[in-house]
C-alpha cells in the first residue's frame, strides 16, 4: 500500500532513488536539453577565456576573473567548515549554456526549456503576480522580463551579464565591493566563473511594490552554477526580490555557489526572500551580503529546505547610522542533508539595530546547524541586537547545533542571544490528540506552528509551498 | 621552541613515585613537546594578547616548591571514619591504589592541549580528598594554594573522590603570585582539579582565584558525575593578568545534576578566557550554568560554552547563560554559547547577553538620594548577587563579596 506522498510522487513521475523521502521531491526530474556551450571539466584559466569570449566581456572583467581563480586555487576553506572536503572541484563543469541570450518574451524561450519550467509550475501566468520574472537554467538566464509599469519608472531588472553591458557605471561601482574575491574561497570561485543571476537597480524614490522573482534551475549533471546577483536600491526606495531553485536528482554531486551583493542606500528598504529547494546532491555554498546606509532597512528571509549541504549566512553590514538589519532563517534538514545556515550582523555605525530569528527542524538523520556572528565595533555606539534561535529535533538519529559568536567592542551595545533545542513536547501532542486530532496531524500542526513566525513573512504562494514541503518531510516521522 | 621546562625536572619531581605515575607524566610530556604554542590563529586564542607569554623565560626547579598548600585540619573523628584529606605527596606515598584508579582519568596525558599536557607532566603539590560511602561532612574543608617565587611556574593538582551517598564541601583558594621578575616575564600557573562524584554523592565545590597581576593562569577543572549524584560549583575569578578557565562536567549516570556558577570581575588589562563544557553522556541528566562577568577599563573576556548531548541521552535538561556587564568603551567582550545536540528527547536552552547599566535604574536610585557612584556600585553588586547567593559557606560568601566590592568600588 502506497503512502499518499508516494502516490503523489508516482503521479508526478519522480525518478528519485529514495522513494521514502525524496519521492516527495517533485522537482527531481531532469530533461534532455542540448547545451550550446559546454566546456571541459575542472576550474581553469582556459574556461575563463572561453566564457569571456562567448559573453564578450570587457577587459577588466576578464582580468578580475583570472585574479579570482588564482585566489581560489591558493586559499583553503576555513577549518570550521567541515563536511566540504569531499567536493571534487575537478569533476565539475564550470560553464554550460543551452541558450545564446536571455529572452524578453516567454515565447522566445526554447521550447524544451519552457517545458521544464512549465513542469516546475513557473509559467507565463505567474508573471501577472510578479513585477518581473527571471529564469536561469545552468549557467545562463533563459528569460528575464519586467512589467511595463515598472520599466517606465526606471526600474532595471536584467540578467547580471546584461547589467554589465547596459549599465556599466552602476555595475562597476558596486560589483565585488561588498564581497571581494579575497573574502573566502567560495566567493573567489564564484568571482572567477560567475554567470547569470540578476542585476537590479531601483532609481531614487521609486517603490517597487510587486516582487521581482527569479528561478534557478540546474539541469546538467556534475555541474557548477555560479550566479551572481547585484541589487542596488538607491535612496528612498523599496524592493522585494524573491528567488527559488531546484535541480534533478542524480547520483553525482553538483555545486551551487552564488554571490549576492545588495546595497541599500539612505532610507531605502530591501527584502530578499529565498526558498532553497535543491536536490540532495547539490552543495549549496552561498555568500550573501548587504551594505546598509543611513536609516536603511534590509530583511533577509531565508528558507532552506533542500541540498546535500548548505553553507549560507546572509549578512547585514551596517555602515550608515540608524540602519536596521533583520534576518529570518528557516532550515529543515531531512535525510542526507546538513543545513549549516545562519546569519551575520556587523555594526560599523552608531544607533543601528539588528534582529536574527532562526528556526530549524531536523529529522530522519538530518543535521541542522545555526552559525551566527554578531560583531559590534567600537564606533558603533548605542546598537541593539537580539538573536533568537529555536531548534526542533524530530527523532533520535538527527542532530542540531548552535554556534553563535558575539564579539563586542565598547560599552554602548546591548546584545542578547537566546537559543533552545527541544523535541515535540508530549504534553502538546497529548492535548491535541485528546481533542481528536490524529497523531500525524498533531505533529504537523505543532511543527507548522513552530515555523509560523517565519512562514508568515513569505509571499502567499511560497508559504503554501513551504507548508507542503514541511508536511511531506514530516510524514513517516511518527512511529 | 625552547622552554624553561625540561625532562630532567620531570624526572626529579617524579623521583620515588610509582612507575605508573611516572609513565603517565612522561606520556604527557611527549604531548607537551609535540604541541605548538597556541597562536592568535587558533579560534580560542585570537582575541587574546599572549605575546608576553614566553616559556623560555620561565624556569622550574625540582628543589624549590613554588606552591605551598595549606589544608584545613581534619578532625580525628572524621579520620577514624575513613575520610582522607591530605597533600598530594602524602597521598602518593600512602594511597597510591585510590590514586591510580582516578588520577589522569579526566585530565588525560594525551589530551591535545598544550597547557593541560604541561600540567599533567609536571604537576606537584596539591590536595587529595576522599569521602567514604554514606558519610556526610557538614564542616567545609578548605585548601589554600600559595604561589611564590620569580619567573617560575606552579602546577598544583587536586583530586576529589566522593563515594556513593557521601556529601562534602570543598573550598579551594588560589592566591599569591610572584612579583614581576627581572626579565619582565610572567609566571605560569596551571592547576588541575579532577572530581569524581559517585552514585548519590554530593559535592559542594567553591573555587576562588585571586592571584597578583603578572600571573598567567591556566585552570582545568573536570568533574564526572555518576547516577543520582550532584555537584554544585561556584567559581570566582578575580586576579591574574591572564586566565584561561577550562571547566567541564561529564554527566555519566542517570539522574545526575550539575549546577555551575561563575563570577568574574575584570579590570585594567586583565584577559579572561572561560571555556565551559556540559557533556551529557547519559540521559535524564540535568546541568545548569550561569557565568556573570563585569568588565571595566581595557579588559578582555572571551566566553565559550558548549552543551554537548550524545546520542540517546534522552531526557537531558541543560541550560547555559552568560551575562556580561560592560562598564567602559575600551572593553572587549566575546561570547560564544554553543549547542551540539544528537538526541531528541530533551530540552536545551542557552542565552548570552552583553549590556551596560540601565539609565532608568541609575536614575531611580539617584532619585532616592544615592550618589551616581553609589548607585552604580549597588547595581553592579546586584548584578553579581545571583551567583554570590549560591555560596553556601558564609565566610567564603563574605570573602567573595569583599573581593567584588574592592574591584568594583575602586576609584578610577
Amino acid at each position: 500500500m502506497l503512502r499518499p506522498y508516494q502516490q503523489r510522487a508516482r503521479a508526478m513521475g519522480a525518478t528519485s532513488p529514495e522513494p521514502v523521502l525524496r519521492g516527495a521531491y517533485k522537482e527531481g526530474f531532469h530533461d534532455d536539453i542540448r547545451a550550446i556551450h559546454k566546456v571541459p571539466k575542472g576550474p581553469s584559466h582556459e574556461v575563463i577565456d572561453y566564457m569571456c569570449d562567448v559573453k564578450g566581456e570587457p577587459a577588466w572583467m576578464r582580468a578580475f576573473r583570472h585574479r579570482s581563480l588564482d585566489i581560489f586555487l591558493k586559499h583553503d576553506l576555513p577549518a570550521w567548515m567541515p563536511g566540504l572536503r569531499d567536493i571534487d572541484y575537478d569533476a565539475i563543469t564550470y560553464y554550460a549554456s543551452p541558450v545564446e541570450k536571455s529572452a524578453r518574451r516567454w515565447e522566445d524561450v526554447p521550447a524544451e526549456i519552457r517545458r521544464t519550467y512549465d513542469k516546475l509550475g513557473i509559467a507565463k501566468e505567474e508573471q501577472k503576480l510578479l513585477g518581473g520574472l527571471g529564469a536561469q537554467i545552468d549557467s545562463e538566464m533563459a528569460y528575464h522580463n519586467i512589467q511595463e509599469s515598472l520599466a517606465k519608472k526606471g526600474v532595471v531588472f536584467l540578467s547580471c551579464d546584461d547589467g554589465l553591458k547596459e549599465y556599466p557605471e552602476i555595475f562597476q561601482e558596486h560589483f565585488a565591493k561588498s564581497v571581494p574575491p579575497e573574502d573566502n574561497k567560495l566567493a573567489a570561485l564564484n568571482s572567477a566563473f560567475w554567470s547569470g543571476g540578476s542585476f537590479v537597480y531601483i532609481p531614487k524614490g521609486v517603490k517597487c511594490d510587486i516582487p521581482l522573482s527569479v528561478y534557478f534551475r540546474i539541469n546538467a549533471e556534475q555541474f557548477g552554477q555560479f550566479e551572481r546577483t547585484l541589487i542596488v536600491c538607491d535612496d528612498d526606495t523599496f524592493c522585494h526580490y524573491v528567488e527559488g531553485c531546484s535541480a534533478p536528482v542524480y547520483t553525482t554531486n553538483s555545486l551551487h555557489s552564488a554571490v549576492v551583493e545588495i546595497f541599500v542606500k539612505d532610507r531605502a528598504r530591501c527584502r530578499y526572500t529565498t526558498i532553497q529547494n535543491w536536490s540532495t546532491d547539490v552543495y549549496n555554498l552561498v555568500t550573501k551580503r548587504a551594505y546598509l546606509y543611513k536609516n536603511a532597512i534590509m530583511e533577509w528571509v531565508d528558507g532552506n529546505l533542500g541540498s546535500k549541504r548548505t553553507v549560507k549566512y546572509p549578512s547585514c553590514y551596517m555602515v550608515g547610522e540608524g540602519a536596521h538589519g533583520e534576518i529570518l532563517s528557516l532550515a529543515s534538514a531531512d535525510k542526507g542533508m546538513w543545513q549549516d545556515a545562519g546569519a551575520k550582523l556587523v555594526f560599523h555605525a552608531p544607533n543601528c539595530t539588528g534582529r536574527i530569528n532562526s528556526k530549524s527542524i531536523s529529522g530522519h538523520g538530518g543535521r541542522a546547524s545555526y552559525r551566527g556572528l554578531v560583531q559590534v565595533n567600537e564606533q558603533a555606539r548605542n546598537c541593539r541586537v537580539q538573536v533568537n534561535c529555536d531548534a526542533l529535533i524530530l527523532d533520535p538519529v538527527s542532530r542540531s547545533d548552535t554556534y553563535p559568536v558575539m564579539e563586542i567592542d565598547g560599552d554602548l551595545a546591548t546584545v542578547e542571544h537566546e537559543a533552545s533545542v527541544s523535541n515535540i513536547s508530549e504534553e502538546q501532542l497529548f492535548y491535541l490528540m485528546s481533542r481528536g486530532v490524529k497523531k500525524e496531524d498533531a505533529v504537523s500542526m505543532i511543527v507548522n506552528g513552530f515555523i509560523e513566525p517565519i512562514v508568515k513573512e513569505l509571499p502567499m504562494e511560497f508559504a503554501v509551498e513551504i507548508n507542503r514541503l514541511i508536511n511531506l518531510q514530516m510524514e513517516g516521522s511518527v512511529g | 621552541m625552547t622552554t624553561g621546562f625540561t625532562q630532567q625536572t620531570l624526572e626529579a619531581i617524579s623521583a620515588g613515585e610509582p612507575s605508573w605515575l611516572k609513565s603517565q607524566r612522561l606520556s604527557a610530556w611527549k604531548t607537551f613537546e609535540k604541541l605548538p604554542l597556541p597562536t592568535r590563529r587558533d579560534l580560542e586564542w585570537q582575541r587574546f594578547d599572549i605575546g608576553a607569554l614566553k616559556l623560555d623565560k620561565v624556569s622550574l626547579s625540582a628543589d624549590e616548591p613554588t606552591i605551598h598548600e595549606r589544608l584545613s585540619p581534619l578532625s580525628a573523628e572524621l579520620g577514624r571514619k575513613g575520610v582522607i584529606f591530605c597533600d598530594m605527596a602524602t597521598a602518593v606515598a600512602k594511597h597510591a591504589d585510590v590514586l591510580k584508579e582516578h588520577l589522569g582519568r579526566s585530565i588525560a596525558a594525551d589530551e591535545p592541549a598544550k597547557f593541560s599536557a604541561l600540567h599533567a607532566a609536571l604537576w606537584r603539590n596539591g590536595a587529595f580528598l576522599y569521602v567514604p560511602s554514606n558519610l556526610r561532612i557538614e564542616q567545609p574543608l578548605e585548601v589554600v594554594y600559595e604561589f611564590s617565587g620569580q619567573n617560575t611556574a606552579g602546577f598544583p593538582h587536586t583530586l576529589v573522590v566522593v563515594e556513593p551517598g557521601a556529601e562534602a564541601t570543598l573550598v579551594q583558594k588560589f592566591v599569591g603570585g610572584p612579583r614581576v621578575g627581572t626579565n619582565g616575564a610572567p609566571s605560569i600557573h596551571a592547576s588541575g582539579t579532577e572530581v569524581f562524584v559517585r552514585e548519590g554523592g554530593h559535592l559542594h565545590y567553591i573555587s576562588e582565584q585571586n592571584f597578583s597581576p603578572n600571573v598567567y593562569d591556566f585552570t582545568l577543572k573536570r568533574a564526572r558525575v555518576d547516577r543520582d549524584a550532584e555537584i554544585d560549583w561556584v567559581l570566582g575569578m578575580f586576579g591574574a593578568s591572564f586566565q584561561r578557565y577550562d571547566v567541564q562536567c561529564i554527566m555519566e549516570g542517570e539522574g545526575g545534576t550539575s549546577f555551575m556558577y561563575g563570577v568574574g570581575v575584570l579590570d585594567h588589562h586583565q584577559q579572561f578566557g572561560q571555556f565551559t563544557r556540559q557533556h551529557h553522556r547519559t540521559g535524564n541528566t540535568t546541568s545548569d550554568l550561569l557565568f556573570k562577568n563585569v568588565l571595566r577599563d581595557t579588559a578582555i573576556s572571551n566566553y565559550a560554552g558548549v552543551i554537548k548531548v550524545e546520542k540517546n541521552a534522552n531526557g537531558t535538561n541543560a541550560y547555559q547563560a552568560n551575562r556580561n556587564l560592560v562598564l567602559s568603551k575600551e572593553v572587549r567582550c566575546d561570547t560564544r554559547p554553543i549547542l551540539e545536540i544528537e538526541s531528541n528527547q530533551l530540552r536545551c536552552t542557552h542565552g548570552a547577553t552583553v549590556g551596560q547599566l540601565e539609565e532608568q535604574q541609575l536614575f531611580y536610585l539617584r532619585s532616592r538620594g544615592l550618589t551616581p557612584e553609589l548607585a552604580r556600585d549597588v547595581l553592579i553588586e546586584a548584578f553579581l548577587d545571583p551567583v554570590l547567593a549560591r555560596i553556601q559557606v558564609e565566610s567564603v560568601q563574605q570573602e567573595f563579596a569583599r573581593l567584588v566590592h574592592e574591584k568594583v568600588v575602586r576609584k578610577a
